[in-house]
């Protein structure tokens, strides 16, 4: 897997997908819907002036509560190209790896919106140069970086029935 | 070192070595459950994927307990899939009205003690009371399952509980789980696994040790695991579960914290409106006015919490101005507590009874919608602001014995304060 190369984009903590990135609360709206107006009551405009490739860098708890999947499917409509926070909700952090998102638990003291992030899944290392910031994080293990690679767990499946993790090109 | 159960359970289900925490395994799932809040786009997804077969879809079961009864055409649509899907591929279904997949996955016999189980749903974790791994999981890890048998896991960090004694009459496993989540705070145990052990479970019947492990869901829990004993044992064989394969926790397992809790002394436990973790003693709070009182759920919808109501209740009326609905879990407790009269007392008394299913705990049945500024006492699990449906309104959390005790006084009340708030079945 490739360097993640994007610029930050910056939410708060505690957030609550199902609220504020799925149609839990807006029934009938789809993901395209969604995707235009994902986080508005947070961050006014958030959605609007997200940029394909863009790195999503969130508080504690990122996706807390009974997280819905569609969150991660809005997040790949909007272009995010991986999420940076100190912790996710158990749910949501499955349901990411699931769908083919990249999520990286690390300390994000000090990043600001629109800073050039890159992060290295395999080698464990998230960085904002400008800001001399290089921190080290637990590498992903093998097992869900095979699951990223191909997209997620559906489409894994599809090249791996027997579910063999091992000798996956990561 | 030694191995926590969650260790223990996943490893056994991934090449039968103990796993360790943090590990990520590829295990065996023994059973899986998919509702009818989720149902709609894993089922169109696996249909899609055009699987030649399914040969693991014979154990997930299919449960329409969220839309019970459906409020509207969509829901009511879902189901039709739901039971189409059933009949094609040999899903075991249960119908509007049978009742919540956390009451009918263990009354129907579908695990036992070690066993893995996942469904589509947070509560997945009741099924922690009979020594079985459960989790929550998305329509995604269903579809994988079906197709599979098996999904990965991160092998999570386990938290102790010892709970020191047995609880007090008129004080239940919701006071308990109310207490953690004030200690810990809501998502407080985030990835992690709890095990509940001490004379403080002994103690406890088997409907009030599932509320136990229930309810940790809003601790963030992925699992909340108790060990088996005879009552567990005895239970599943009841109910026509597999043999149980009992799994204990290594006296050196390594835990990430360990929690004493003096249950004996425990007094009931409420939580105020809106927040899960803001949790008080009942006796701080009584004198707070509500209008009304809801029994049910997954949480606290079982036939101990309704025999409880009903012992506060009997040969009394509901105080003027207050409304109570009590909503079996599943339609065995139901049938139990026609035969035992309950409803009798219970809508003698002026509340109301609705079909088994998730009914009074969110709004998508449209049940309850509480009006404006009115207060609602409930044994359900969660309270955020409008989740009956109305964000003018406010939800307090709390046993059944409280629930009941309050809807007899209209106003917030320590059930061991009134008669008949000391009932506990034998052990």
């Amino acid at each position: 897997m490739k360097l993640i190369k994007g610029s930050a984009r910056v939410l708060g903590e505690e957030i609550n997908t199902d609220v504020h990135c799925s149609s839990k609360y807006l029934p009938g709206k789809d993901t395209a819907y969604i995707a235009l107006h994902a986080f508005e009551q947070l961050a006014p405009g958030f959605a609007g002036a997200f940029n394909k490739g863009d790195v999503l860098v969130a508080g504690k708890n990122f996706g807390i509560n009974s997280s819905r999947e569609q969150a991660v499917h809005v997040m790949h409509r909007m272009g995010v190209a991986a999420i940076i926070a100190p912790s996710f909700g158990r749910q949501f952090f499955r349901n990411a790896i699931n769908n083919g998102m990249p999520v990286i638990e690390c300390d994000i003291d000090g990043i600001t919106a629109g800073d050039a992030i890159e992060i290295d899944l395999i080698g464990g290392r998230v960085e904002v140069a400008a800001r001399n910031i290089a921190r080290a994080v637990p590498p992903l293990p093998a097992a869900v970086q095979a699951l990223l690679a191909a997209g997620g767990l559906i489409p894994f499946l599809q090249q791996h029935p027997d579910w063999n993790l091992k000798g996956v090109a990561a | 070192m030694g191995h926590t159960i969650a260790e223990k359970i996943l490893g056994n289900h991934a090449g039968g070595k103990p796993a360790r925490a943090g590990e990520i395994v590829v295990a065996d799932v023994d059973f899986s459950m998919i509702h009818d809040a989720r149902a709609g786009n894993a089922l169109k997804m696996i249909e899609k994927l055009g699987a030649d077969s399914l040969p693991h879809v014979t154990r997930t079961a299919l449960v329409l307990d969220h839309y019970s009864p459906p409020p509207n055409m969509e829901a009511a649509n879902v189901h039709v899939a739901m039971r189409a899907f059933a009949d094609k591929y040999g899903s075991p279904l249960y119908d509007v009205g049978d009742g919540i997949c956390h009451q009918v996955l263990p009354e129907g016999g579908h695990l036992t003690c070690g066993d893995l189980v996942v469904g589509t749903d947070t509560h997945s974790t009741t099924y922690g009371a009979f020594n079985a791994f459960g989790t929550g999981v998305e329509g995604t890890d269903v579809s994988a399952v079906m197709m599979t048998g098996k999904l990965w896991f991160r092998v999570p960090e386990t938290i102790r509980i010892e709970l020191q004694g047995a609880l007090q009459p008129g004080v239940w496993a919701k006071d308990v789980t109310l207490t953690m989540l004030g200690k810990l705070g809501a998502e407080g145990a985030n990835y992690r696994a709890l095990e509940y052990c001490g004379a403080g479970v002994a103690a406890m019947a088997i409907d009030d040790r599932m509320t136990l492990s229930n309810h940790a869901a809003e601790l963030g829990a992925k699992a909340a695991l108790l060990e088996a004993d005879d009552k567990t044992i005895a239970w599943l064989k009841a109910h026509g579960a597999a043999t149980p394969k009992p799994v204990k926790a290594d006296a050196d397992a390594t835990y990430v914290q360990r929690i004493v809790i003096d249950t004996a002394k425990l007094p009931p436990q409420v939580a105020r409106q809106h927040n899960i973790d803001d949790v008080v003693g009942v006796p701080e709070v009584v004198g707070q006015k509500i209008q009304v009182a809801l029994i049910g759920t997954c949480t606290n919808g079982r036939l101990d919490d309704i025999r409880q109501a009903a012992a506060i209740l009997k040969g009394r009326k509901l105080a003027k101005g207050v409304r109570m609905i009590v909503t079996p879990a599943s339609r065995a407790i139901y049938l139990a507590a026609m035969r035992e009269g309950l409803f009798e007392i219970l809508t003698a008394a002026g509340a109301s009874v609705e079909a088994a299913g998730c009914g009074t705990c969110v709004n998508i049945t449209g049940h309850y919608i509480a009006g404006d500024d009115q207060v609602v006492i409930s044994s359900a699990n969660r309270n955020f602001k409008g989740r009956l449906g109305n964000p003018k309104s406010e939800i307090w959390i709390g046993s059944a014995a409280t629930v009941a005790a309050s809807a007899l006084t209209g106003i917030i009340t320590d059930a061991r304060t009134v008669a008949g708030g000391d009932w506990r079945a034998a052990a």
